[in-house]
């Protein structure tokens, strides 16, 4: 039966509590853009409703999500191939990089300014499995469950990105 | 056994997010002690690491939560315009057309919004000491009034519209009024008896159905026989007249009966529903009237009311 109770319905909100700063995060160091995260999240959430029958009560709500999201994701990014990550992430990486840096909290924003410019440098597949683990803080297994890969491939994988942002971290700074 | 560089450089990471077992990270700790080259990567994978973890997310705008909870009220009114009737199959079709979100719908969906933030906000800020609980009751009765035009209004206005799912989302309303005006009874008949859809149909006929108290509407019901050519919608008003047990359909379904080229299963159902009509006992499957043992034989699973 597809006719599920009201009450049902009525979770999503606390749910959507739990979890859209999460999501949001998520899809925004995807883009680099609050405006279209902000939609994004609200097509996340549209697509839990429809497709809740879909979400067996074994699995975990986060990897359900986060697999909902890469979808949404991949759906907007082939809408919008000309425009992927956006540029008010090196923006605003630029402003703070092109001060005098007299103290070391200023150096230090500096760093974080120019990892996170680093970080929209990586490519799309790198950048997705550090925002998992790292910002999104989910282990291996559960990573490897939204992806629909093994633990073993996304150590690898997470090993490469994190490579592969230290170079162009050490590119940018010098 | 000592790691070798690679090795333990492959750990590094996991050794830093303290995903490693304990073996493992002591393993690590005693190639760390002697290497100065991975102790060197290990200071700058921890730099960046960390740095990463310092890196702002914003956060989101104030328009989100309204936002989200005026697409999950639009949501739910959608979900309730889904016919009650064995049409799942068809409406999941029905719904890949969808085209989301028409204007009307969102104002709607957004109008009961703030109507629920001002029910709200008058429930929970009762002037202090005077304003007696009738004040509130009344404000609240004429915000449920305003509600239920609104329906109406919805009603009427979407049931006139070229998509089928709008009009099944019109149909649905029904269900959400405490009563039906003549307008809406009006509506609903012409619904049933002129609609091109058959889904539309059968969702109005059920909406009907549960108006059925009224005699202007269980009068357009009887009269409706003659209208319809869909097999599934004559079985399901057949139904309907039995369960109401109108003994007016009894001459529209046998001239129902002797229409060329009616559909074989219609034509069984017919037969059943007169007999049924005439030994005046209602075909709904629940019934609990006693059977005399005599006349008494096995019926099969199904019974005739879920037929359809
Ligand atoms: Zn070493």
């Amino acid at each position: 039966m597809l006719r599920v109770k009201a009450g049902d319905v009525d979770r999503m909100g606390l749910l959507f509590e739990r979890y859209h700063r999460k999501l949001f995060g998520f899809l925004y160091h995807m883009l680099g853009r609050a405006d279209t995260s902000e939609d994004l999240v609200q097509t996340v959430f549209y697509r839990m409703l429809k497709y809740r029958h879909t979400y067996t009560a074994d699995g975990e709500f986060r990897t359900w999500m986060y697999h909902l999201a890469r979808n949404v994701l991949a759906d907007h990014i082939k809408k919008n191939r000309h425009s992927t990550h956006h540029a008010d992430v090196a923006d605003f990486a630029e402003k703070i990089g092109g001060g005098t840096q007299a103290d070391e909290s200023l150096q230090r924003e500096q760093e974080v300014a120019t990892l996170h410019q680093a970080l929209s440098h990586l490519s799309a597949e790198n950048r997705e499995v550090l925002i998992l683990s790292r910002f999104q803080e989910l282990k291996y297994g559960e990573i490897a469950r939204v992806l629909n890969t093994t633990e073993g491939a996304v150590k690898v994988r997470v090993h490469r990105a994190m490579n592969e942002l230290k170079t162009i971290y050490l590119r940018i700074e010098n | 056994m000592d790691m070798n560089c690679e090795q333990a450089q492959q750990e590094l990471l996991d050794y830093l997010s303290k995903e490693l077992p304990a073996e493992e990270q002591t393993r690590v700790e005693a190639h760390l002690a002697h290497c100065a080259g991975c102790q060197e990567e290990l200071q700058a994978l921890r730099q960046v690491w960390h740095t990463l973890g310092a890196v702002p997310v914003p956060e989101p705008s104030e328009n989100l939560r309204p936002a989200f909870y005026s697409m999950l009220a639009a949501y739910k009114e959608e979900e309730a315009a889904k016919p009650t009737f064995s049409l799942t199959g068809i409406w999941e079709k029905m719904q890949a057309w969808l085209v989301p979100g028409s204007a009307l719908r969102l104002a709607y969906g957004l109008g009961l919004l703030v109507m629920g933030l001002v029910a709200g906000y008058w429930l929970n800020s009762s002037p202090k000491a005077v304003a007696p609980a009738t004040a509130d009751q009344q404000q609240l009765a004429a915000l449920t009034s305003q509600v239920e035009q609104m329906r109406q209004v919805m009603l009427l206005s979407l049931i006139e519209n070229p998509s089928a799912t709008e009009r099944l989302r019109a149909v649905s309303y029904t269900k959400e009024l405490s009563g039906a005006n003549d307008r809406v009874v009006d509506a609903l008949l012409s619904t049933l008896n002129h609609d091109e859809n058959v889904n539309v149909r059968l969702a109005t006929l059920e909406a009907l159905a549960q108006l059925a108290h009224e005699p202007n509407v269980r009068l357009g019901l009887v009269k409706a026989l003659k209208n319809q050519d869909s097999p599934l919608v004559q079985s399901a008003l057949a139904d309907v007249m039995v369960q109401l047990q109108e003994r007016r359909s009894v001459q529209p379904l046998r001239r129902l009966l002797n229409q060329p080229g009616l559909n074989k299963a219609v034509k069984s159902k017919i037969e059943e529903s007169l007999k049924n009509l005439s030994n005046g006992r209602p075909a709904a499957p629940s019934t609990t009237e006693p059977y005399h043992e005599t006349d008494y034989t096995p019926q099969p699973a199904d019974p005739a009311g879920t037929a359809v």
